[in-house]
């Protein structure tokens, strides 16, 4: 068993009192970031990454804090979705269900209870799945060409849309735009400026890291001044809890189910969180005997999807590890700090970077036990914290936003930058551009650009190149089905979403 | 005609993606360089990919979301010149100070009663400066509180 050899690895890494204390840290405050309403989990992890790089933390700390505020956020979500009916994020609008009508009953610390056990063994599951299934992926990528890769980032721009995308032009447009903005600056191979103007600060091209605070923070209060939601303002009593060790017991089968599904939609590309806690949710309530005191506070109804988000965002690491595509929002801004340390991700990483991969993946078990202990206790603490209002939160996260990039560069031109990324974030989301296909092409515009001309290079300037192999030909024809899916199945599954979900508030994405 | 954001996204993207690609076709060819694949061609790919997805978009707009207007645009405005005058001033007046104004007036034009705002704002302030400067060792800018 190799795979356990580094693993312990890894728990060797993880273990130190440094690591250990950021896994902590970033545990906390990404279930913050998950409970309050406006934060997304992308916005959250995007906001931290100036922070995590001025502070020149190791790259296996950055990434330990980063990946248990992601794993923190995924926890976070419920809270809201229960106490206010509002989602703190997208893959928690099923929590809503039974979670709300629970906790009008007065079982709202047993909503909470139970959603942080479901939770706890939802991740642990996914991250069982993770290390299962990531070196075997790892290990097959290895035999990927030029102009494979080339076809897999074509494939991860299909599906970024996911199976519920709305519009396909938009995702292809908004891809585009990222690419094109990846572009900018000295070209690596022959050193040709393109795009930059004779503007020294363009040479070294656009920074990502400030395009995506820009993109996400920025915007967000932009919305936020336009829509003016008005913050939760009544008070929230949550009782005393009242679970027996045989109830959560009673819960597990459901949480292995909704679990397992929900990693293998967030294995997938283009499925995602939000459809991982969709699926466990309504085959839970096919699953069960009686499913009458579904949508009125069962507490099945409450787990099932919450094991369904934990394990998806566990799988949605292993194409960001393995391949170095991210299917999600949140992944794509991890992705974002790995580039951003030097660490090229995708199946040498495994190898080149064995201590970074195994030490992420033992924090993520750590992480889930320290959630599960933060979680119970603490809750008072971050039900107090939801009543923080908005007008009052934006505005500092905003601060946070221009203290981190400012830490990064000592730049005003670059704080001036943030601002028009954010302006021009607003005025994509005002016309349904989605904003994660832009930050997508960002990040993987150079790494294509290599593959493209390796491929050429190869194959001396033949283009067939890219449809030779029949692994190509299949990835390719992935592609084009992440594209047409969609347009033919992609309405009838919304409309079911949205009908399941009348109070869904719809938030960047998970 | 009513106007319609996407056709006047995808004409503006239209004119860019032409002008993207011009650009790329008036490098000049690397020096000894006979490679299939110059600086020029991966942008070329992409000028033609976002001139054909833009056309898309013009011919299948999807119906405008509304637009804010009046006294909403105007306090978009507000922020916007909020956030621009607090990444300038920064560095002249300060972290402090300057976060001071920015958080304060951002929270009072979005709906906080201005004393609490103002309380927050200086927390906020001098509590991050303290933060960084003092146990995290990134530096901030002091600005004008530097001479006293």
């Amino acid at each position: 068993m190799e795979t356990l050899g580094f693993l312990m690895d890894g728990f060797a890494v993880a273990l130190t009192p440094t690591n250990l204390m950021y896994a902590l840290i970033g545990a906390f405050v990404g279930t913050l970031i998950g409970a309050l309403p406006g934060l997304g989990p992308a916005n959250g992890v995007a906001i931290l990454i100036p922070l995590a790089f001025s502070l020149a933390l190791p790259v296996e700390t950055a990434l330990i804090l980063l990946t248990s505020v992601y794993a923190g956020a995924m926890y976070g979500g419920r809270i809201s979705s229960i106490l206010l009916n509002i989602p703190g994020d997208e893959p928690a609008m099923m929590t809503c269900l039974d979670g709300y009508p629970m906790a009008q009953q007065g079982k709202a610390a047993e909503a909470l209870a139970i959603s942080a056990f479901a939770s706890f063994m939802g991740g642990l599951l996914g991250t069982i799945g993770l290390i299962f299934l990531a070196p075997i992926l790892a290990r097959f990528a290895l035999t990927f060409g030029p102009a494979e890769y080339f076809a897999l980032f074509i494939l991860a721009f299909a599906t970024l849309g996911g199976i519920t995308g709305k519009n396909t032009t938009k995702t292809i447009i908004a891809a585009l735009i990222g690419l094109m903005i990846s572009t900018v600056g000295m070209d690596i191979a022959t050193g040709t400026q393109r795009y930059t103007f004779n503007q020294l600060k363009l040479f070294e091209g656009i920074d990502f890291i400030l395009a995506i605070v820009g993109l996400f923070a920025i915007s967000e209060l932009l919305l936020f001044i336009e829509h003016r939601v008005k913050g939760p303002q009544k008070s929230i009593v949550v009782g005393k809890l009242n679970l027996t060790f045989k109830q959560l017991v009673a819960l597990i089968p459901t949480t292995l189910r909704g679990g397992t599904l929900g990693f293998i939609a967030g294995v997938l590309p283009g499925a995602g969180a939000s459809l991982g806690s969709f699926i466990s949710y309504t085959l839970e309530k096919k699953a069960v005997s009686d499913d009458s005191q579904f949508g009125h506070g069962d507490a099945r109804g409450v787990a099932a999807p919450e094991a369904g988000n934990n394990g998806a965002s566990s799988g949605a690491l292993v194409p960001m590890l393995t391949l170095g595509v991210p299917g999600s929002g949140t992944t794509a801004v991890l992705l974002a700090m790995l580039i951003s340390l030097n660490i090229t991700p995708g199946p040498l990483m495994f190898t080149q970077h064995a201590d970074v991969v195994w030490g992420v993946i033992a924090a993520l078990l750590i992480g889930n036990f320290l959630l599960l202990i933060l979680n119970i206790p603490m809750i008072g603490i971050f039900v107090k914290l939801l009543s923080v209002p908005t007008h009052y939160l934006l505005p500092i996260v905003t601060m946070v936003a221009f203290v981190g990039i400012y830490s990064i560069s000592h730049s005003a031109f670059d704080l001036k930058f943030m601002v028009v990324f954010g302006i021009a974030g607003y005025l994509l989301r005002k016309l349904d551009i989605p904003l994660v296909p832009i930050i997508l092409g960002m990040l993987l515009g150079p790494e294509m650009e290599k593959n493209l001309s390796h491929a050429m290079v190869i194959s001396d300037g033949n283009w067939m190149i890219f449809w030779q192999s029949p692994l190509a030909i299949s990835i390719w024809s992935l592609a084009a089905a992440g594209l047409i899916l969609p347009m033919i199945f992609g309405r009838r599954i919304r409309s079911k979403m949205q009908k399941a979900n009348t109070t869904g508030e719809k938030l960047i994405t998970d | 005609m009513k106007l319609n954001g996407d056709r006047l996204l995808g004409l503006f993207l239209f004119v860019l993606a032409l002008a993207y690609g011009w650009g790329a076709r008036q490098w000049p060819e690397p020096f000894g360089s006979h490679e299939a694949v110059g600086p020029d061609t991966f942008p070329v790919i992409l000028a033609i990919a976002m001139a054909i997805a833009s056309l898309a978009l013009m011919l299948k707009p999807e119906p405008n979301n509304e637009w804010p207007t009046g006294t909403t645009l105007l306090e978009i405005g507000y922020a916007v010149i909020a956030l621009f005058a607090y990444a300038m001033l920064m560095e002249p007046l300060g972290f402090i100070i300057s976060t001071f104004f920015a958080v304060a007036f951002l929270a009072w034009r979005m709906g906080a009663s201005p004393k609490p705002a103002a309380a927050i704002a200086l927390g906020c302030g001098v509590g991050v400066f303290l933060l960084f400067n003092n146990l995290l060792d990134l530096p901030l800018p002091l600005g004008l509180l530097e001479i006293s």
